[in-house]
């Protein structure tokens, strides 16, 4: 076997003999140079195939922990643990403060619709107090005002984490809803055509418009 | 001729404040036999349990939203020529056109003055 032939053109030459007719002149040394020359081959390749793949680990590591910096950054456990529930607890209170002021400003309207109107100092007085009542129950506004304001400061802190998440990673949206039960809800109210106030609906004059049409 | 305040109405809504302005309202209008439902099937319980001469519901509720309501009023041999106001939010055309073909009398999109229901209660009743 010449040393300048290619460890290929080596074994190529030797699978000929061994397929050609004169193969039983193969000798022993030659079978054990190929099987040498097979080895360091695939030495090489094996060689070459590792270093291949640990250069694509390395990159799946980095990207791995590129990402859980990008996921730390979201943080996810502290939106969940303190401010969603916090902005909970703000729109509850605002829906109670407003439920609490509406019925004390009814209240005071039902107590001058049944005031006694035939002595006119009572009923002046009466009037007064009850109105009153009134402007104090319209203070409401400016509190339920400044906790609407932390509930908007959440949704535009969730807003910012969640955006640069996704154009981070490029993510993009997938199909359908998020879940079953989102599923579930989103047919529901389509079925039941339920989408509550809306900005761009119709107002009363185009209702009774539809209503008068045959 | 004017319509019979001494009828008792059916008032259906989630919101007891709601609940207690159309009372107030209807009072104001002569109407003091007024009945409240916080949704559908309560209110399909009560209708089958007494005889209203107008029912005034909002239609978005649970578990039985007001459309249903309506829907099960006028397949009720009993109850489908009791008038029905829809009074709501839902202000989209094709709700309006949905509830109508459903057999609605007439709708008020909330938030409405006390003249609008009273308008479209006269309507009802041909006054």
């Amino acid at each position: 076997m010449s040393k300048t032939e290619s460890r290929a053109d080596q074994v190529s030459r030797v699978l000929q003999e061994i397929g050609s007719e004169t193969s039983d002149d193969i000798s022993v040394r030659e079978i054990l140079s190929l099987a040498d020359t097979m080895a360091q081959s695939m030495g090489g390749l094996y060689r070459a195939i590792e270093a291949s793949i640990h250069r694509e680990f390395s990159e799946i590591a980095s990207y791995i922990e590129a990402m859980k910096a990008d996921i730390a950054g979201l943080q996810a456990n502290d939106l969940k643990e303190t401010h969603l529930p916090t902005a909970g607890r703000e729109l509850d209170a605002v829906v109670e403060a407003t439920e609490a002021a509406t019925n004390s400003i009814m209240e005071c309207a039902e107590a001058i619709m049944c005031a006694d109107a035939s002595d006119p100092d009572a009923y002046k007085a009466t009037v007064d107090e009850q109105v009153m009542k009134i402007f104090e129950a319209c203070s409401f506004q400016d509190i339920t005002g400044q906790r609407i304001s932390k509930v908007v400061e959440t949704l535009n802190m969730v807003d910012a984490r969640v955006s640069r998440f996704a154009a981070r990673f490029s993510v993009a949206d997938a199909e359908g809803p998020a879940s079953d039960d989102e599923a579930a809800r989103a047919a529901r109210r389509k079925e039941q055509m339920l989408d509550g106030p809306r900005t761009d609906g119709i107002n009363q004059d185009a209702v009774d418009d539809l209503f008068s049409a045959a | 001729m004017a319509v019979d305040t001494a009828m008792p109405i059916l008032v259906v809504d989630d919101y007891k404040t709601m609940i207690r302005i159309i009372r107030n309202l209807l009072k104001q209008l002569g109407f003091n036999d007024v009945d409240e439902a916080t949704d559908g099937a309560e209110a399909l319980q009560k209708l089958r349990s007494k005889q209203y001469g107008l029912v005034i519901s909002d239609w978005n509720m649970e578990p039985m939203t007001g459309y249903e309501l309506l829907k099960h009023v006028r397949s009720d041999d009993g109850l489908s020529q009791t008038p029905f106001i829809m009074v709501t939010a839902e202000s989209k055309t094709e709700n309006v056109i949905a509830a109508k073909k459903a057999g609605v009398n007439n709708y008020i999109v909330k938030p409405f003055p006390a003249a609008t229901l009273k308008a479209k209660i006269d309507a009802v009743f041909g006054v």
